[in-house]
């Protein structure tokens, strides 16, 4: 019986560890017969970013996390999580899958380990202590809690003034009132406690961005398994584990939303603001994809493949 | 030595304080940047986190030269004072051995981040040269916390 | 059981024989890790741990706070208010160390992190005490104790982390903190009295002066109050974070300095270099800390802890009797952070489907790991002073810190026998 060591750096009770990596575990347990079983480790080893490294050195046999928190390490990364792809998260990731192993893994970004899946977080919302929401102005000058990545870029071309922390930060940033609201999925919104610090939503049709994750295993570790145990794994990881994440995220985020009854008004982005923003972030959509290119790959052609993909999952349903 | 400890340790202080008066007075600006002009400084959060760690590491040095490790003395205190420098050189054989680890492992990694391009996220400052200032810093912290003690022994065997 | 128990062993002796704390935590971690994945993979967690764990934003309030301690102490602001706080106090036997105690919460409320607090207050208040007479076995003691004040009343970072971890909210964690905090002070404030009776320590009693002396020397406390208002006003008025605030605090203690005409360029690069000291001193601690607590956490000690918690069976009262033995053990090796990372994911589930409270238990998780903060061998607090003040032996500290922890022990039995104190204000 061979053990893997899952490093995770979130809470246990964090939906991506109760609804995603543990069933993952149960189901490599189950398709192996029992012959590879998993030990999540109960605490983080290391911070966030840290976590690619451990897979990639053995510190841990499988890890997931944020390739964003890697700035400069992924390129590819940048096509996932561009403005108005979709409202899934599980056409997107998908999607985002059938791509990453079409071409995106060609760029050589995941060569130190055995990729299991990349997906992506639902859509990226606008979330307000107050503010005329019907307005194509109303992100002016309002003081957005950004993290790194495409989220900075996208709050300051919406003109919004981008104050730095982490995520665990965003709590204090807005309960101080230094930042004056916050874009994130509804998932997060509730799972920070950020609720009561807020007042009003815009929902923004397909997005106006999407955080990328992976969830990768060690070389060696791969490699020491039976060429029938990697044929299991295989089959219940990659689309099927993409799938299932953006289930996860779904999920999540319909329970944030609900979360949000009668706290939070939740209004939809109007024709004019959405014409405003595309217009907007339109260079940001295009250095993003200018920024994966250089890796090699193609990366329009990857562009068009994902919203082709996308279009696939959510018309199939 | 005691002339190249002041002169070691006037370099250190210099080093450190600029290193320490742009630290506090990033906040500054970024603050005020941001109330009074709504432009906060772009990557201070960032920025802080490598001039933290600069000032840590850049700090070992100076804590090795001062030999002022902290120590559990509720034991050590009641041994013979014969003994005392031969304790101290052990440890100092011993804390200089960790430390030679940690930084020969610090270079690693920073080699290993360089060689994928890591780097900040918001200014992409790279992250690879941080790693070689840290680790040398180490060692040389290393080196002290070795050499310290057992420069103390010898002058004391020699009376 | 796995060999976790022999780690920790083995850190107690090396602890005991003298070898730098830092030192001897990151070396059985390293080992220690080794022995369960191997030494290549190891080493590299080393690497990382030191490094990573160096850039952490949240952590960039220590050297900060303790370069606002050193310039508060450079401008002259520390000896004017102990001085007026003499000139109140010095009929009252202790009652120094009583108002060091009530500073070190009013200092909480702007601070979030009790290693913050105890660094700047030995700063502040150290020297004066020493000049008034009072032994470093009471004030050493005092501020220690008076630091672990800085988690539990707002802002506190580790209950905003709790509160992410068990989803409670995090308003009402914050406003639970508050009445434990006030009994926390009145506890260290009748500590200070045993203290005094039982330890025979021997304090100067002068005559009360008269009221219009004592308004007089009100005088000198201006300084530290317009720090103090702007630092807590910045804050409230949401100009800045209470992270951002040891960056605003220092440079407004900087500004004083040079208000006071005391500014000088070769005392401010002493200050700094002093600063840089004492955080490496702390941090190096810290990575230690760190590396031993990778290797608790690859040990299994969770897994074990939870199956020995399972053999009491579901009574709530024994439940937490058993898991406040549980933590002041851990704590006296491990940190409060990495006690609540280890413990908390397996113990909340539990203690919640015992009918336990959860806003509760967080303050109850908060008090007790806190307790590890002033307990030997390894407590943070204590190193925090013994890096700030080098010539203290930590003997000292952890004998004058005994009636603190016994009057801990009795707030936490007090807010487990009346939970409502705690849930007053929620
Ligand atoms: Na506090
Ligand atoms: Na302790």
């Amino acid at each position: 019986q061979t053990t893997l060591t899952v490093a995770n750096w979130l809470p246990p009770s964090h939906p991506l560890v109760s609804e995603l990596i543990v069933p993952m575990t149960e189901q490599i347990e189950e398709a192996t017969g029992g012959t590879v079983v998993a030990n999540i480790l109960p605490a983080p080893l290391g911070p966030p970013p840290a976590h690619f490294d451990f897979a990639v050195n053995g510190v841990a046999d499988i890890t997931f996390g944020v390739q964003g928190y890697n700035a400069g390490r992924f390129k590819t990364t940048n096509i996932a999580e561009l403005p108005f792809l979709g409202d899934s998260a599980e056409a997107i990731s998908v999607a985002y899958w059938r791509i990453f192993e079409a071409m995106l893994k060609d760029a050589g970004e995941y060569d130190d380990v055995k990729v299991l899946a990349v997906f992506t977080h639902g859509p990226g919302e606008i979330f307000l202590k107050e503010g005329d929401v019907a307005s194509a102005d109303v992100m002016q000058g309002q003081k957005i809690r950004v993290g790194g990545g495409i989220v900075h870029e996208v709050a300051s071309a919406l003109g919004a003034v981008p104050v730095e922390g982490p995520s665990s930060k965003a709590y204090e940033l807005l309960s101080q009132g230094v930042a004056d609201g916050i874009l994130f999925p509804y998932e997060s919104v509730s799972f920070f406690k950020l609720i009561p610090q807020l007042s009003d939503a815009i929902s923004v049709p397909g997005g106006l961005y999407n955080t990328s994750f992976y969830i990768v295993m060690n070389k060696g570790k791969w490699e020491s398994l039976t060429p029938e145990q990697q044929e299991q794994i295989d089959s219940v990881t990659g689309e099927a584990l993409a799938r299932m994440a953006g289930q996860m995220w779904d999920n999540a985020d319909a329970a944030g939303l609900a979360a949000m009854e009668g706290e939070i008004e939740v209004v939809t982005a109007t024709d004019a603001q959405m014409e405003a923003w595309k217009a907007a972030l339109q260079p940001v959509v295009d250095a993003k994809i200018a920024e994966a290119a250089e890796t090699g790959v193609d990366a329009q052609a990857a562009y068009d493949m994902l919203k082709a993909e996308i279009a696939k999952e959510t018309g199939g349903e | 030595m005691s002339a190249r400890r002041f002169d070691l340790r006037t370099l250190l202080a210099l080093m450190a304080g600029v290193l320490m008066v742009t630290l506090m007075g990033m906040t500054v600006v970024d603050v005020i940047g941001r109330y009074v002009f709504n432009a906060p400084l772009r990557g201070a959060a960032e920025l802080t986190e490598l001039l933290l760690a600069s000032v840590i590491f850049l700090g070992l040095p100076a804590v090795a030269l001062a030999d002022e490790h902290v120590t559990v003395d509720l034991v050590t205190d009641r041994l013979p004072d014969w003994i005392q420098p031969w304790r101290q050189g052990l440890i100092g054989i011993f804390s200089g051995a960790i430390l030679a680890v940690v930084a020969w492992r610090i270079w690693i990694y920073a080699a290993q981040i360089g060689g994928y391009g890591g780097a900040t996220t918001t200014l992409r400052l790279p992250l690879a040269p941080l790693g070689y200032f840290c680790a040398a810093c180490t060692a040389f912290g290393a080196a002290l916390s070795l050499g310290v003690p057992l420069w103390d022994l010898y002058r004391r065997r020699k009376g | 059981m796995e060999h976790w128990p022999v780690g920790l062993a083995i850190v107690g002796v090396l602890l005991l024989l003298g070898v730098p704390i830092s030192m001897a935590l990151a070396g059985v971690g390293l080992a220690g890790v080794a022995a369960i994945i191997g030494w290549t993979p190891a080493l590299s967690l080393l690497g990382s741990t030191f490094f990573d764990t160096g850039r952490d934003y949240s952590l960039s309030v220590l050297p900060l706070f303790l370069m606002m301690g050193n310039f508060v102490v450079q401008s002259g602001i520390a000896s004017e208010l102990y001085n007026s706080a003499y000139a109140w106090l010095r009929h009252r036997k202790g009652g120094l160390a009583t108002a060091t105690v009530i500073a070190c919460g009013a200092f909480s409320s702007v601070c979030g992190s009790s290693m913050a607090t105890a660094a700047t207050m030995t700063r502040i208040a150290l020297p004066s005490m020493r000049k008034f007479g009072y032994p470093d076995q009471l004030s050493t003691a005092a501020i220690a104790a008076g630091g672990t004040l800085g988690i539990l009343i707002p802002p506190s970072v580790i209950l905003v982390f709790y509160g992410i971890m068990t989803q409670q909210d995090i308003g009402k964690l914050f406003l639970a903190g508050l009445i434990p905090g006030v009994i926390g002070i009145i506890g260290y404030s009748i500590a200070v009295r045993i203290s005094i009776a039982w330890q025979g320590i021997d304090l100067p009693v002068e005559p009360k002066l008269p009221l219009l002396d004592r308004i007089r020397a009100l005088k000198g406390t201006a300084g530290a109050l317009i720090l103090f208002a702007f630092v807590m006003g910045g804050i409230y008025l949401g100009v800045f974070t209470p992270t951002e605030s040891a960056g605003m605090g220092a440079g407004g203690a900087l500004l004083l300095v040079v208000l006071s005409g005391r500014f000088s360029f070769g005392g401010l690069v002493a200050v700094l270099y002093d600063t840089m000291k004492t955080t490496a001193m702390m941090f190096f601690i810290l990575f230690g800390a760190l590396t031993f607590t990778n290797y608790v956490n690859m040990s299994g000690m969770t897994r074990d802890i939870q199956a020995f918690l399972a053999l009491f069976g579901d009574t709530p009262m024994v439940t937490i009797l058993v898991i406040l033995v549980i933590y002041l053990l851990l704590g006296c090796v491990l940190e409060s952070l990495s006690m609540i990372m280890l413990t908390v994911p397996v113990f909340y589930p539990i203690v919640a489907a015992q009918g336990i409270d959860l806003i509760w238990f967080g303050i109850f998780v908060v008090m007790v790991t806190e307790i590890s903060y002033i307990t030997p061998p390894v407590g943070m607090n204590a190193f925090v002073l013994r890096s700030v003040v080098p010539d203290v032996r930590l003997g000292t500290i952890f004998r004058g810190l005994g009636p603190f922890v016994m009057m801990d022990v009795v707030r936490v039995a007090l807010l487990t026998a009346v939970p409502g104190l705690v849930l007053l204000l929620t």
